[in-house]
């Protein structure tokens, strides 16, 4: 036998190879939906989200030997998907500071409840006081770096630890970005919410 | 509101995601059946979470679905 001949094990192992690859990519596509949703909201348009999506698949296809068979990939399209943004120079500018947030959790269901005239409505009702829209600018409203924790945890319902994973930061402060977030989204919601 | 119970209100969030003990979780439990106003609030906050979720999903374009798949590195 040559050299470049590849013996029989070389071939099966490519083979392999080449099978795992193919899964991996099928895996990666049946993803897209679920990792287009939270990509979305990760940046300001529609056009920004695609062009992201499509770097983010070109990398990882690329990329693919990177990944750890039987670890979340979904984690791992968005962690190439939010390191891309971060590339693009999304961070470049520092988030403005913020206004104290004094109001509690509450604060949103109160000032709903208050645009109603029934004594005690049904939370369903108070619910209602907002609109799709609503929630989309509200959403695009809050701060990037509390924005990118919420959209994953509350839209992309990855866990504390996967978000800390996907951008790279301590679980500790994915918690207290989340509850900043939380509360400054409620905070635009009710904003928008009273004069629609 | 009915109660003035700062620690519900501190409980709710981690409530929702599932992060709490199992000795908070019965506290927090034991307190939304024993105080309506915050049952009714866990309930708006429940339904507030989920409708964020469905409110801000966007689906996958066709044409960007087609274009993900001519990226592709192996052939079908």
């Amino acid at each position: 036998m040559s050299e470049s001949e590849p013996t029989a094990t070389e071939a099966r192992r490519l083979a392999e190879e080449s099978r795992n690859r193919v899964r991996f990519e099928e895996e990666a596509l049946e993803l897209s939906d679920q990792v287009y949703r939270v990509a979305r909201r990760l940046v300001g348009s529609r056009e920004e989200a695609e062009d992201l999506m499509q770097e983010a698949y070109a990398r990882a296809f690329r990329s693919w030997h990177q990944y750890q068979p039987g670890t979340n990939l979904r984690a791992w399209l968005l962690r190439i998907l939010t390191n891309l943004n971060i590339d693009r120079g999304r961070r470049t500018q520092r988030s403005p500071d913020l206004q104290p947030l004094e109001e509690g959790d509450y604060f949103l269901y109160n000032r709903l409840e208050s645009t109603l005239p029934d004594e005690n409505p049904d939370e369903e009702r108070v619910i209602e006081r907002l609109s799709q829209n609503a929630v989309v600018d509200a959403l695009a409203d809050v701060p990037h770096d509390f924005r990118d924790v919420v959209v994953l945890v509350d839209i992309g319902e990855f866990s504390y630890a996967d978000a800390a994973q996907i951008l790279d930061i301590p679980v500790g402060t994915v918690m207290s970005r989340l509850h900043r977030g939380r509360r400054v989204l409620k905070k635009n919601l009710a904003d928008k919410a009273v004069t629609a | 509101m009915g109660c003035g119970c700062d620690d519900c209100e501190a409980l709710m969030q981690p409530y929702i995601d599932g992060i709490l003990s199992d000795d908070e979780v019965r506290e927090a439990q034991e307190h939304l059946a024993a105080c309506p106003p915050c049952e009714k609030r866990f309930r708006f906050e429940v339904s507030l979470r989920h409708f964020v979720r469905v409110a801000a999903s966007e689906p996958i374009s066709e044409e960007l679905r087609a274009k993900l798949v001519g990226l592709r590195t192996t052939e079908v």
